[in-house]
């Protein structure tokens, strides 16, 4: 037990090769050093993975992490939180989900999960309070991730049990495969995958316990303090509410010409109307849905009325994957769009890195780099729906040039060849989603040196769309996305989605503060917040420095760095080698990272309280 | 809003589908106010989502037949004030009426496995209160006539 609230101080270690089970306690100060999720989890996967070893050894590790706020009623921290070292980035990997399941491991007694070890056969786990089954999944495998959770559901007998399961995609190894939770993903870098090389199918978990804050009172005051606060905010009285972040397109298409499209050769989208917030509202909107115990309900669920895509229904899409369907493919009709965020649901497939690498492949297709010989007859060519909606089943089965596609664009690329990787749109190989690096200095660098590559989880364009960060300057940018980042491993650590950063801050404020202290009772001052998201963001580095990642490796696809966006609002803009670099130096300075390697200095790891790594990193 | 509830009228908290988001606030607020901590398993009230758009919401519906109290071997179950009662003297928490109400209204207590119930929270819902989304309304019908 820890004496902090929002903790039960205990984490669940599971080994699937040998089925055994094992706690693991916590300390205070570890809950005090760490907060949670993104914390929690970075540190057990430095402790237990080889950063060296291949994503898919049985030894490499799944954690599905909570923070202190689940199951708890805190606005948008409905949600749970997943690691592994990435198979499509080979880096430390996290992704965050909408879903109940975070507060039912915390229900249940545990802070997190981490999964090691290989499955003989299909298996999924069934948690239930101390209780821990491993149960055959063989009937499920080869299941989409809607009728899995069905089965299991039904086989449990509980019609509220919460699933988070893969489908074929994560079974087949695609690289970015997603892990699936009602109708949410845990989307990026491939977690699914690696659970499909467990042979794991699925984690189902039911508590019975519950979830306290520290100070009833101040909590009370913070809830009261939110309700007010928050309709002062737009983007969560209206944006968010009504349109879900489909609002998006409109103002980054027309007001920034930052939405990339055709695989980044413009960022304005002609066809912007056609899969705008206001069409998806309009001729779509079935209802508003939301993440557990979030009063925002930003998440819509849009049915085809009509049409080429009639019967398709789907929760989503959300902007993200506007941008990846959309403009990166070319394509207007928010019917096909639909249709194939549903498929991308229930095969299991990142919905960002699925459009994106489409998009790359498109245009290798219109420059002759590949024809209808590689591409199994299919014309591969910009605005082409059929090809959007088909390959989604191809690439989770990774049949024909599925099979490639389940790559990324980056591992594409080089299969292509003919210097195709300067317009691969992708850092560290996780492809870039949608907004802009080109329109956003901050996102410029802020995908550099995302732990996690082209994540816009890591760095936020929030700040810079609302004015408050300059989106042209040079000047001062490397404090900015650092002050970004560090909000973003907090959320991250709390697992809590980034949406109320126009209420509580682009960057860590000390708003953050007074809503963790009543929850946790840990008495943060600001300071010691910023330490620990500076401790975690050293700790991930220093992973993915094992990991092979050099100051090299901290770049853009070749594409952002020499072309300008050629017209719309943003004509001309980029981030060239030069600029990059100079951001880079005064990044690394601020950090206290070596200025030549980008590898974390050990006064800085000392500082963080972090000896351990770096006598690892002396090492090396 | 609080209610006086009388005999001549059945209390009913009415549920929107298409109004509920499906954020369980219900369920944390019901938890809250009856033991101040936050479980979905101490809740009265539970919300299921079967597809994208198909919802329910499992909650006493204070039905004519009380099926809760017929099948009650042990004679611990009541209706009061609008209310079904538990009288945990007498229940030896069987589960019987858990199996028995075809609502989906009653669980036991995870610890104590005492039914439990919707109990209005003293004629002024907490549910009601917490929904974002204005989702629940309560409602007084005419008793049927017997």
């Amino acid at each position: 037990m820890v004496k902090y609230s929002g903790y039960k101080g205990r984490i669940l270690r599971v080994n699937l090769t040998n089925k055994k089970t094992t706690t693991l306690d916590f300390t205070d100060e570890f809950a005090k050093k760490y907060l949670g999720g993104n914390g929690f989890a970075a540190r057990y996967i430095w402790d237990m993975v080889d950063p060296r070893m291949a994503a898919y050894d049985p030894t490499n590790v799944v954690a599905m992490m909570t923070g202190p706020f689940q199951g708890i009623n805190i606005p948008t921290a409905g949600k749970y939180y997943m690691a592994t070292k990435s198979p499509l980035t080979n880096g430390y990997f996290d992704s965050v989900s909408g879903g109940y399941i975070g507060a039912q491991i915390k229900y249940a007694g545990y802070d997190g999960l981490l999964i090691t070890g290989k499955a003989e056969k299909p298996t999924y786990i069934f948690i239930e309070d101390a209780k821990v089954e491993f149960r055959p999944a063989e009937k499920m495998w080869g299941k989409l991730t809607g009728e899995t959770q069905e089965m299991i559901k039904e086989e449990i007998g509980d019609p509220n049990l919460c699933v988070s399961a893969i489908g074929p995609a994560g079974e087949n190894l695609v690289r970015y495969a997603c892990v699936i939770t009602e109708y949410r993903a845990a989307g990026r870098g491939g977690v699914g995958a690696v659970m499909g090389s467990k042979n794991l199918k699925a984690v189902a978990v039911r508590g019975s316990g519950s979830n306290q804050v520290a100070d009833p009172a101040k909590f009370e005051e913070w809830l009261d303090w939110y309700s007010v606060e928050a309709k002062k905010i737009p983007s969560l009285v209206a944006g968010l509410p009504i349109y879900g972040t489909p609002v998006l397109v409109a103002s980054i298409n027309n007001m920034f010409g930052a939405m990339g499209t055709r695989n980044h050769q413009t960022e304005v989208f002609e066809g912007w109307e056609g899969i705008s917030g206001e069409t998806l509202k309009r001729v779509y909107w079935s209802k508003d849905t939301a993440c557990p115990a979030c009063p925002i309900a930003c998440s819509k669920v849009f049915t085809v009325k009509d049409g080429k895509w009639k019967g398709a229904i789907s929760e989503g899409p959300e902007y993200e994957t506007i941008y990846a369907f959309g403009s990166m493919c070319g394509i207007s009709d928010s019917g096909a769009l639909i249709k194939t965020d549903s498929l991308c649901d229930e095969w299991g497939i990142d919905t960002i890195t699925y459009g994106v690498t489409l998009s790359f492949l498109m245009e290798c297709y219109q420059k002759g780099l590949i024809n209808k010989d590689n591409t199994d007859g299919a014309e591969f060519k910009f605005g082409n729906d059929d090809v959007l909606v088909g390959f989604v089943e191809k690439t989770a089965k990774r049949q024909g040039i599925g099979n490639l596609m389940a790559e990324g664009s980056l591992r594409a690329s080089k299969v292509i060849g003919s210097d195709s990787e300067r317009f691969a749109i992708q850092v560290k190989g996780l492809e870039i989603p949608g907004h802009s690096a080109r329109a956003l200095r901050g996102m410029a660098l802020g995908y550099a040196t995302a732990t996690r590559g082209g994540s816009h989880h890591d760095p936020r364009p929030t700040g810079e769309y609302a004015g408050v960060s300059d989106r042209k300057a040079v000047e001062g940018k490397a404090a900015w996305v650092i002050g970004t980042q560090q909000m973003t491993t907090i959320g991250d650590s709390l697992v809590q989605c980034h949406f109320l950063e126009r209420l509580l801050g682009f960057t860590l404020t000390q708003k953050f503060v007074d809503m963790i202290n009543p929850v946790t009772g840990f008495g943060y001052n600001l300071q010691e917040l910023v330490d620990v998201a500076e401790r975690i963001l050293d700790l991930e580095r220093s992973f993915n420095v094992m990991a092979g990642i050099r100051r090299k490796n901290d770049t853009l696809p070749k594409r952002f760095l020499e072309e300008p966006i050629p017209d719309g609002p943003s004509k001309g803009m980029n981030t060239d080698e030069a600029t990059l670099s100079r951001m880079l130096d005064e990044f690394y300075g601020i950090k206290g990272w070596d200025k030549t390697t980008g590898i974390p200095t050990k006064d800085k790891l000392v500082k963080m309280g972090l000896e351990d790594v770096a006598l690892a990193l002396e090492k090396l | 809003m609080s209610v006086i509830v009388t005999l001549e009228k059945k209390p009913l908290i009415k549920f929107d589908v298409q109004k509920c988001a499906f954020c369980k606030i219900c369920e944390l607020s019901c938890s809250k106010y009856h033991y101040g901590r936050y479980a979905d398993s101490l809740a009265r009230i539970t919300v299921v989502r079967k597809s994208p758009l198909m919802l329910r919401c499992h909650i006493c519906t204070r039905c004519e037949k009380r099926f809760c109290i017929a099948a009650c071997p042990k004679n611990a179950l009541s209706y009061r004030g609008g209310n079904i009662v538990v009288d945990e003297k007498f229940c030896d928490s069987c589960g019987i009426c858990v199996k028995a109400c075809p609502f989906h209204g009653i669980r036991l207590h995870p610890e104590t496995k005492m039914p439990l119930i919707c109990d209005l929270c003293d004629g002024d819902p907490s549910c009601i209160k917490a929904c974002p989304k204005s989702a629940l309304s309560l409602v007084l019908l005419p008793e049927a006539r017997k």
